[in-house]
């Protein structure tokens, strides 16, 4: 394994030794830049295509991972429990055995790119050289990191611990700025700056800064937490299923609860870092804004709803079958249906469309191409509304799972129990006002309303556990959780939410890059090649669903290969 | 028997999978069809050719209909219903098929009451219309309820041009030397804060307004290239070209194209 790591990592640092000369050397005899070659069987689009999402897939993992594997180390090492130490040892030996495979995707993602778009790759070696070497180097530093932190577990453990979680620190700070570098050269073909309008390099800061890099930045730093603890709960749950002793499927419900608290508890703020990504792209560029929310890609929005609803639901559902292996939680039950009920309400507003498609003679009946009654919950305010209550729902589920087996037995329970229920009402009625409201105002007017609406759940969410904390600290409790006693079908869920969470990642990525639609840098560089049409949804959704299905057989794989070892190491 | 484990977890993986993907499958299929370019200079074209055309740029490459409807009032952007005809009364003095060229090409210098800037530049990218599409464009909505006059000629020669930087040799600098010493061209031409003649055009936004082509061969051949309206004929030297060398021909072209009526296009006179 260990070969294994190493010679990928030199494979990488190789193409990226040979990026600049390669980008260089595509100059034809009579000095013209061959534009496009094409590839085999399949056509270059769907080769890049293919490397690109598989290696986005297996570098949002290894970078989301190590951030919650650090904080359950620093929780072991602050309570003494070496649960905790053994989880987020169990949470690296992933990373570690998915790292050489993104390392690889990265290599091959880069021969694709400069083999078959040679002058589009030129043109960005042009503008991010530098940026390019920093990346470079900050690849090696980060793989030393990860050698030290993985192989030295055992040797700084003890009074030497801290050394190790500094060392884990040092490996996120690592690989949050080689993804901040990464995302600097995809979110400038999106969104160009730097340059004049010709595209001639005018500043390499500007072409860095952006006016989306922050917001990707934010997003994917979330959505790796997110995605990382869905696979990482996944993971789990496939060995839960597996187990054969009763220790074993407690060790391993609790590592899929852990993982998927980290997936859901960072969910909740998706919505947000993809609003103010949605803002920027509308703030610099109208047409880009449109075509992504009303033009040709406003179908894709609908297939979202549907998995934000599965995800949403399947979280709540996990949390409620999770309520049942702990004694005292029946008190909470006859909450569960109303739950369901926003949840439901919620998940069918968003996934209404605005546009009807519709025969002549429908369209007629309606008096347009949006339905009478139904089409009002159709546009942004009223979908707005519907996932800020789910979000607030999601969150009631968690704090009534919280509080299962445990009575709150300070003085001011009562009036605490109160405060939080008007902090939770009262954020209700601020969503559902400023909802409602936006229907009765200009659309820019109506667009500022979404952050008082988020601002209003954010705070609730804060308050709410500022008092909830206090109040269960010397709580009664009602009986131990009897880890491992889940019903399997839970583990299914599990399961359901990670390969959602990996299919709806492909989806969010066809949006962000087609929305793009026949540039290579929007506005600056033309795609000019046979396959520059941006494909309809259906075909995207054939190519999401492969690319998937790859990945998550490669999970499997890279994870029997990760187990090899540890059987060894039992026999 | 029973399926092993990893069986059941990819079939229902895959089932998983497979429901999206059909469902995704099952709804409208749009696809992003790359622009083709329509060219109609030179050629002979009937207004209902042309009208034709434009609804299809209207249509299609335009992406108009993301925001405007005809006969139905956006939420984006105003109806277009008789476009044709209130276009004529929008702003004072100016006729319809320039008020509509102007809101083509710079959408913002004028804004119906009640709508946001938000139109983007039809003629640079990423929409990025040539002049066919524009003409087309225009005649489709002077259709609507109104007279289509508008000729090829009266959309900007600039407009749709390509974006790329013209390399010349030519020094800015020196070009500017020649502007006001050797080409005398000072004597009857504004440029910037350059000169104050009004004999000749004001040149402090030639760069802007006309193609480096133009700006070369106007040098070469004043004649041949037409005088601007509202300035006497054949006033321009017709051997300026040949009295400069050909390094002072291209400095003078270098500065010219420095001209973009912007705050610094004077520079290299403010860094002398």
């Amino acid at each position: 394994m260990r070969n294994f790591q190493t010679r990928a990592t030199l494979l990488l640092a190789g193409v990226l030794l040979v990026v600049a000369g390669a980008a260089w050397a595509q100059e034809a005899p009579g000095g013209q830049t061959e534009a496009y070659r094409s590839f085999p069987l399949i056509g270059s689009r769907l080769a890049v295509w293919g490397a690109a999402q598989l290696h986005l897939y297996f570098a949002a993992f290894i970078l989301g991972v190590p951030m919650f594997a650090i904080i359950v180390e620093f929780i072991g090492w602050r309570t003494q429990d070496a649960r905790y130490d053994w989880l987020a040892r169990q949470f690296m030996k992933l990373t570690f055995a998915a790292y050489s495979a993104t390392a690889l995707l990265g290599g091959l993602l880069t021969f694709i790119l400069i083999t078959l778009y040679p002058r589009f790759f030129g043109y960005l070696v042009g503008i991010f050289g530098p940026t390019m070497w920093v990346y470079a180097g900050l690849f090696f530093v980060e793989t030393f990191t990860l050698y030290l932190y993985y192989y030295g577990w055992d040797w700084l453990s003890g009074p030497r611990k801290g050394i190790h979680l500094g060392l884990g620190v040092l490996l996120n700070i690592w690989g949050t700025i080689l993804m901040f570098v990464a995302n600097a050269w995809l979110t400038f073909m999106m969104s160009p700056s730097g340059v004049d309008e010709a595209g001639k390099l005018t500043s390499l800061w500007g072409a860095i800064y952006n006016p989306t890099w922050m917001p990707i930045n934010v997003h994917r730093l979330i959505a790796n937490i997110t995605f990382g603890g869905a696979i990482a709960a996944a993971y789990a749950a496939f060995r839960f299923l597996g187990a054969r002793t009763d220790e074993e499927r407690a060790q391993y419900d609790w590592m899929g609860y852990v993982g998927n608290f980290v997936a859901v508890s960072s969910l909740l703020f998706l919505p947000f870092a993809g609003y103010w990504l949605g803002r920027e792209i509308y703030a610099f560029n109208q047409t880009m804004g449109i075509t992504m929310m009303g033009g040709f890609m406003s179908w894709l929005w609908v297939v979202q709803a549907i998995l934000i609803g599965v995800l949403f639901i399947g979280s709540n559902y996990y949390l409620w079958l999770g309520m049942e292996r702990i004694p005292g939680s029946e008190r909470y039950r006859p909450y569960i249906p109303y739950l369901i009920m926003i949840l439901a309400a919620g998940f069918i507003v968003w996934a209404t469309p605005r546009s009807m498609v519709a025969t002549l003679e429908e369209a007629r009946a309606m008096g347009g191409a949006h339905h009478p009654v139904l089409g009002v919950l159709g546009v942004m305010s009223a979908k707005n509304t519907a996932v800020n209550l789910m979000i607030l729902t999601t969150f009631v589920s968690f704090l009534l799972y919280r509080r299962a087996n445990r009575v709150a037995i300070v003085s001011w329970v009562r009036s605490g129990m109160a405060a939080q229920w008007i902090i939770m009402g009262l954020a209700a009625a601020i969503v559902t006002f400023y909802g409602v409201y936006g229907y009765f105002v200009e659309s820019i007017v109506r667009i500022g309303f979404s952050v008082y609406q988020v601002l209003s759940v954010l705070a609730a969410i804060v308050l709410v556990m500022a008092i909830d904390i206090p109040m269960f600290r010397r709580a009664r409790s009602t009986g131990s959780i009897r880890w491992g006693q889940i019903a399997p079908r839970s583990q299914y869920v599990l399961i359901l939410l990670a390969v959602s969470f990996t299919w709806l990642m492909g989806l969010m990525g066809f949006a962000r890059s087609g929305i793009r639609q026949h540039w290579h840098v929007y506005g600056i560089l033309r795609d000019t090649s046979p396959e520059a049409v941006t494909p309809a949804l259906g075909y995207a959704a054939n190519m999401i669903t492969a690319v998937a299905a790859i990945f998550l057989a490669f999970v499997v794989l890279i994870f029997w290969l990760g187990g090899l070892g540890e059987r060894g190491a039992k026999g | 028997m029973r399926a092993p484990l990893i069986v059941k977890v990819g079939t229902f993986a895959f089932a998983v999978m497979g429901v999206y993907a059909y469902y995704a499958n099952s709804i409208p299929q749009i696809q992003s069809t790359l622009p083709e370019e329509l060219s109609l200079e030179g050629g002979n074209v009937t207004p209902e050719q042309l009208v034709k055309a434009g609804e299809g740029i209207f249509k299609g490459k335009g992406t108009c209909e993301v925001c405007h409807r005809i006969g139905q009032k956006g939420t984006r952007a105003p109806d277009l219903a008789g476009i044709g005809a209130t276009a004529t009364k929008r702003k004072p003095g100016m006729s319809a098929k320039a008020y509509l060229i102007e809101s083509l090409l710079d959408p913002g210098a004028y804004l119906v009451e009640g709508y946001p800037n938000i139109m983007p530049k039809m003629d640079r990218p990423p929409i990025w219309l040539n002049r066919s599409e524009l003409w087309a464009t225009v005649a489709f909505l002077q259709s609507m309820t109104g007279m289509v006059d508008v000729k090829l000629e009266d959309i900007p020669k600039t407009a749709g041009a390509v974006v790329a930087e013209l390399k010349l040799p030519g020094d800015p600098k020196a070009g500017q030397a020649v502007f006001m010493g050797k080409g005398a061209c000072i004597a009857c031409h504004k440029a910037g804060a350059l000169g104050a003649s009004p004999i000749g055009p004001d040149l402090s936004q030639i760069a802007k307004i006309q193609t480096p082509e133009y700006i070369m061969a106007k040098i070469l051949n004043p004649a041949e290239m037409g005088t601007v309206a509202g300035y006497p004929p054949n006033l321009m030297p017709p051997t300026l070209g040949q009295t400069l060398t050909a390094k002072e021909y291209t400095d003078l072209v270098s500065f010219l194209l420095t001209l973009k009526g912007e705050a610094g296009a004077e520079a290299p006179a403010a860094s002398k």
